[in-house]
């Protein structure tokens, strides 16, 4: 019982993806990937590291430094590049490193406010912590105490093993930020299908369907009849063009059995009228849309039953 | 077509595409030149239009079935949001604010924290104090024999001088600044304030341990009839360097308490309330570490009398005293 209660929770808790901004409408923000994140940071840690190489080629042919003390210059070096480095890049381009920009992904607060500079810095101080003081002490104390490297590692491990079962995939650092790293969305506005001009074709008849025939389908499958007429736009392979008539030809077979809709269609009219017929059934969903009458897909008579 | 043809959402779409256009170029520019650098009219622009495109897409939930039309949508309001939102702060204004404000204002706040910080490293440099005095296999104890550097219980009154007063310093200069940071020191005010989540525990034994390695090392000192001698060379960049060590610790605790008692709020929330404070007196730490390893660095090898350690230490010290007491008083 409580089992189910709280799978049921789990289903009706809002999408990890949404993002509530100040103005009140949810956003959608998809929540990026263990993967990409680490991508990202290998490439600012690349980055970083050609800076301090560079620095260190300077220092050697100013022979200020002594070749003993070299390793310990090179890793204070590389602290003080890179701390700095994250927290003003995050600071000056919103919430993005270089590494972040080269992979289109961004920190954004968990909350949906604007970023704030306390954010960025405890969740790049955060990563100190968790990652790169652990990796020195690693790499620094090597035989002499293997149980300092050995807490060391398995302290990194376990730091790297948090955003693989946290939902927002947040690392330790984001969680006292209270901040989430998100993909960047890439808004591309496609034609409207249904104010495209009729294709004209003399002689014919427009197809008309009847209210009734417009109740056997939900918004699901509009939806999934709009992504196949936009697809038509494309040019279609060498030998694609028989095995897409195919396809054509059978959906309106199945369109026109699930209606009832009597009359055949000729083979050059396929188009027109699945075009026709997603224009009058986003019409009519639409309208009952309007009237509080919302039918996500075709079993939307059924779903009544189980609430 | 004309407009009375089409569908009620196809008309919704029409008239607006022209504004959501000039969004989608505003928001280009502003991410490519940043908002600072934005006209007037843009920038007025670009949050209106934003606000009327959130209108738009929780109109076209409601009214539209067009894929194409709510996937621009979302993506171009969650672009323009994440404009409109971006921190607005100057990279000097960070700077000035963390110095002026903020950083001698967190101090202030957490005084219960500091006292518990410095008292703990004070009893600890008490216990080994007293404790050398009864005996000084202690001595062994609390002092790991590479930090000591040969100094201990059997070394000569000549050879502790020698290193008090290096006369030919081989290991001076940037080398020697770099290798302190890494040293002792450093990892431990990070462990100090990073173990203080675990419930403060570590957090004051560590401080503790640290006090007792100081107050074992100076009695030795004391011992050998080099009292003064010492205080000086460690106080030219002690003074500095402990008090971050116990800044660090009050942080920690800062963070321990709030985990442990987390009053009216949940511990995360507890946490990240606490944490604001915390990271800046983290931060004051890492400065005043910064600033003891060039006093370490280059001030201990320049200055080898001991009136002017002991001038420039307890003046430095005297200086981040003033800082976190005067700064950031808000005149009324």
């Amino acid at each position: 019982m409580i089992l189910r209660l709280k799978k049921k929770n789990r289903k009706n808790r809002p999408s990890r993806d949404e993002l509530m901004p100040p103005e009140g409408v949810p956003l959608t923000l998809p929540i990026a990937g263990v993967g990409v994140r680490f991508g990202a940071q290998i490439t600012d840690i690349t980055i970083t590291f050609v800076a301090l190489v560079a620095v260190m080629i300077l220092l050697a042919m100013l022979n200020i430094t002594s070749p003993q003390t070299m390793i310990a210059i090179g890793a204070l070096l590389f602290f003080l590049i890179r701390v700095p480095y994250y927290v003003l890049a995050e600071l000056v381009w919103n919430g993005q490193t270089l590494g972040k920009r080269i992979l289109k992904i961004k920190v954004v607060s968990h909350d949906g406010g604007p970023l704030t500079t306390h954010a960025l810095v405890l969740r790049n101080m955060m990563k100190e912590a968790e990652v790169f003081l652990p990796a020195t002490l690693v790499l620094m104390l090597d035989a002499s105490s293997p149980l300092a490297s050995l807490g060391a590692l398995v302290w990194i491990l376990i730091c790297l093993l948090i955003p693989v079962f946290d939902r927002y995939r947040r690392r330790l650092g984001d969680m006292m930020a209270g901040t989430h790293v998100i993909h960047l969305p890439v808004p591309v506005l496609l034609k409207d299908l249904a104010s495209e001009p009729r294709m004209i074709s003399l002689n014919r008849k427009e197809f008309v369907f009847l209210s009734y025939q417009l109740d056997h389908y939900g918004a699901f499958e509009l939806q999934t009849l709009e992504g196949l007429l936009r697809a038509q736009n494309t040019q279609p392979t060498s030998d694609g063009g028989a095995q897409r008539n195919k396809t054509i030809a059978a959906i309106v077979e199945k369109i026109r059995k699930k209606i009832g809709y009597a009359n055949p269609v000729p083979p050059p009219d396929r188009l027109r009228f699945l075009q026709a017929f997603y224009k009058a059934q986003r019409e009519h969903l639409e309208q009952r849309q309007l009237f509080g009458d919302r039918r996500e897909n075709k079993h939307y008579a059924n779903n009544g039953e189980d609430a | 077509m004309k407009d009375q043809d089409l569908m009620r959402s196809a008309r919704f779409r029409k008239e607006r595409e022209t504004d959501w256009r000039r969004l989608e170029t505003l928001v280009l520019a502003a991410e490519q030149r940043g908002l600072q650098h934005m006209d007037f009219a843009e920038a007025r622009d670009l949050a209106s239009l934003y606000r009327q495109a959130t209108t738009s897409l929780s109109i076209a939930r409601e009214i539209s079935l067009d894929k194409a039309l709510l996937g621009y949508l979302e993506a171009l309001t969650a672009r323009a949001y994440l404009c409109v939102y971006a921190p607005q702060e100057r990279l000097g204004g960070v700077f000035h604010r963390f110095f002026a404000q903020s950083a001698p204002q967190a101090m202030r706040r957490s005084w219960p924290f500091l006292v518990l910080g410095f008292l703990c490293m004070g009893l600890g440099a008490l216990a080994g104090y007293l404790l050398y005095f009864e005996s000084p296999d202690w001595y062994y104890v609390f002092l790991p024999t590479e930090l000591a550097g040969g100094r201990g219980p059997d070394a000569t009154y000549e050879s502790l001088r020698a290193v008090i007063y290096d006369e030919d310093p081989n290991s001076s200069g940037l080398g020697a600044f770099a290798t302190y940071l890494f040293s002792h020191n450093t990892r431990i005010a990070i462990f100090v304030f990073g173990l203080g989540v675990f419930a403060c525990a570590p957090a004051i034994i560590l401080t503790f341990y640290n006090g007792l390695m100081l107050g074992a090392f100076y009695a030795l000192h004391v011992d050998r009839g080099l009292g003064p001698d010492i205080a000086g060379w460690l106080s030219i960049h002690g003074v500095t360097e402990l008090s971050a060590i116990c800044i660090a610790c009050a942080g920690g605790l800062k963070l321990g308490t709030a985990l442990l008692f987390p009053g009216d709020f949940s511990r995360v929330a507890s946490l990240r309330r606490a944490g604001r404070d915390a990271v800046k007196l983290a931060l004051v730490a890492a400065l005043m570490l910064l600033v003891a390893a060039f006093l370490e660095g280059f001030g201990r090898q320049l200055v080898q009398d001991m009136y002017m350690r002991f001038i420039i230490g307890w003046g430095i010290g005297a200086l981040w005293l003033i800082w976190f007491v005067f700064g950031g008083r808000v005149q009324r």
